[in-house]
Order: structure tokens, then sequence, then C-alpha cells
């Protein structure tokens, strides 16, 4: 069943304030979710005032300076910093976006809200456990599957059947769409998500690929595909500009012309 | 209960695709296609029922076409709105067994209703 209030031990309460401003005049406030799955206590707003003038100009290089500077516990995954891991995935303000390419002069006044992507088991602070995402990606098959022999060079394949893999191919899996999407938050068991069904279709797609009626076979379940009911978070969220909804209806398009 | 070993591969896999959702797929939009046509008409025979005084309905239902139209417009708009409690059903009740019962209940209180209105409008039509 839905569940539209948090479980008692999942409640917020009202964290540290820690003033790193040192006195200066222009200072943003970072109001950052804290928990620790190995301890017993609820989950916790902190609240980190910084100075701006200290602050290079993404929300990632504002949280390593916190890291660096006041409150080395704080935990959040990293890596390149420049949008194409997709590890810094948060929910910033209210929406999943990466940390590392959205500023933070760019989310409005006021303090900045960062929490853990939505509806996901913390880990810690900020990292949560996305074995679940990760094994719905691999349940897709994404890789080429072939019958026919490998050529002695390459798959060939045209500028137009290769032209259909863009807004496809560039998906980094930073499960921003996935943890945006309520069909997701309700049935995250059993519907693979936004970010598994982009990744499906972009090898339905592929005229190289061989297996697209196994593909098919395997998305033809009520839940797996049809969950989606084009909701559209996915396409709002997605720091590449990608429309994983999209995706998902050309799916159930070519299963429905399968079937008549 | 028991600790669950298994991987997350596995209870993603778990028994495969079900290989059904294309049918309620196909059917909502069908079933959408013809609302779009049968409700105009259908309101168009309401509204003149209505304004021919009493009895108005019997007549109108008395004629072939008063009661097709009406009785397929009913069939679309049960089997549109069963498909779209199916999914809300689908979407937010996670329990199976609870799922199950309500999915019969669904099916059940369709099946009761068409069979209610089609031999209503029948009967009427027929002048019974």
């Amino acid at each position: 069943m839905v569940e539209l209030t948090l479980p008692r031990n999942s409640k917020l309460k009202k964290g540290k304030r820690y003033d790193a401003s040192n006195g200066a005049k222009d200072t943003r406030t970072f109001k950052i979710y804290r928990y620790d799955s190995d301890a017993d206590d609820n989950p916790r707003w902190d609240e980190y005032v910084v100075p701006t003038d200290e602050l290079r100009p993404m929300i990632l290089d504002a949280m390593l300076w916190i890291k660096d500077n006041v409150d080395s516990t704080l935990s959040f995954r990293r890596s390149c910093r420049e949008g194409v891991c997709g590890s810094c995935a948060f929910n910033i303000n209210g929406r999943n976006t990466l940390a590392c390419t959205k500023g933070w002069d760019e989310v409005g006044g006021g303090a900045i809200q960062i929490s853990p992507l939505p509806h996901q088991p913390v880990i810690k602070d900020l990292v949560t456990d996305l074995s679940n995402f990760y094994a719905q990606y691999a349940a897709i098959e994404p890789y080429l599957q072939t019958v026919t022999a490998e050529p002695q060079k390459e798959w060939k394949q045209s500028q137009e059947d290769r032209d259909k893999l863009d807004g496809m191919y560039e998906c980094i899996l930073c499960a921003c769409c996935s943890t945006g999407c309520p069909s997701y938050w309700w049935n995250s068991e059993k519907f693979f998500g936004p970010a598994a069904l982009l990744q499906a279709y972009r090898w339905i797609e592929d005229s190289r690929d061989e297996m697209t009626g196994e593909r098919l076979d395997a998305l033809e379940d009520p839940f797996r595909l049809y969950r989606c009911h084009t909701i559209m978070n996915c396409a709002q969220v997605c720091p590449k500009g990608l429309n994983p909804a999209e995706a998902i209806s050309g799916i159930k398009r070519k299963l429905a012309e399968r079937a008549v | 209960m028991a600790k669950d070993f298994s991987t997350p591969l596995a209870r993603v896999r778990r028994d495969g695709a079900a290989g059904e959702g294309p049918g309620h797929f196909i059917g909502q939009r069908a079933s959408a296609v013809a609302l779009a046509i049968l409700s105009p008409l259908t309101l168009i025979f309401v509204l003149t029922a209505a304004a021919s005084g009493p009895g108005g309905v019997t007549d109108m239902l008395s004629t072939g076409w008063g009661a097709i139209v009406t009785i397929l417009f009913f069939t679309a708009a049960l089997y549109h709105g069963r498909l779209g409690a199916q999914d809300v059903i689908d979407d937010y009740i996670a329990r199976q067994g609870t799922r199950i019962v309500l999915l019969l209940a669904n099916t059940f209180f369709t099946a009761a209703l068409w069979v209610a209105v089609t031999v209503s409008i029948l009967k009427l039509s027929f002048g019974g």
C-alpha cells in the first residue's frame, strides 16, 4: 500500500547549526539531510552557514568546502565533478539533479536544501543504496546481442540508424529520473523505472542487435513497463536533458504494433 | 520472516515477464476513441429525450439507433473505467492478496453493472 507518511524512525528532526561564516557579509545556508543507518537516531537537518566568497560556483563545490572545512563526517558520493559520472545526484531544493552541474546561485534565495534521492534506502547522509536500481539496469542486458557470427571487422550501421540512438546513449545512470518518478516510488521492486527502460529502448532501437523480440518479451509485463503513466518527471529532472518517457512510449508502441 | 539472501538481480528478474500489457494498453486507447465518438451522440440523445417530455427516454430507446448507441456508450465507458480502476489498484496496492481481491471485485462489479444497464436499456427498448 502507498505510504503517505514517513515511518516513525524516518521522521526528520532539527539538527545542528554550524556557522562557518567567520563574520563574512555574504553567506549562504545549506540545509543537509543527515542520517546514519548504523545508529539508532532519526534523520535530522543540519544547517551550514558558509561564506560565498570562499565557494566555487557549483553546489558540489560548496558541499566539498563544508566537508573539508566544517564537518568531515558529512557523507556523499562524488567523482568526476563535471556531469559525466552521475555520482553526485541528490534532491536539491525539491528537485533531483547533479550537484556538480547545478550552481548554488541557480536555485533561488534562501537556504539550499539537500537530501538523498527520494524513496531509496539511505546508508548514510546523502548516500543511498542503489542496488535495486543497478540490478534493473543489469536485467535489461545492456549490451549488443547477436546470433550471427561476428564479422571480421565490425557490425555496420547506417548513419540514420545510428542517429536513432541519440538521446539515449548519453544516459549516465545518475538515477535522478527513476527516483523522481512516483510510479517508481510505489513499485520500485517491480517497475523497471525510466533509466533502465531508456537503456532497454536504446538496445531495442539498435539496428545491429538481433534480440529485439526477446528484449520486448522481457518487458511485456504490467509492472516492469506499464506502471509508467507518462507523468514526465523523468524528463523534467534529467540533468542530461534526455526524455525517458518518450523512450518508454516507444517500447509501448513497438509492443502494440507487434500485437495487432 | 526468513531473511532474504537472494541477490538484487534475482529479485528484479523474479519469474520473468508476465507477457501481458499491450492488450490493456490498446484497450484503454480504443475505448477512449470510442467514448470520444459515443459520448456526444449519447448526450444528444439524452438532451433530445429530455426535451420531448415524459416518455421521451422510452421513445428514444425504442428507436434502434438510440438503444444501440446507448448500449455501446455504456459498454465503452464501463470497460474504460474497469481498465482505469485496474491501473489504480496495480499502482497503489502492493499486497498481492489484497490486489487480487480488488481486481476480482473490479471485474465482477463492472460485469454486473454492464448486465444491469444492458438489460434495462433492452427492456425499455422493447417496451417492457
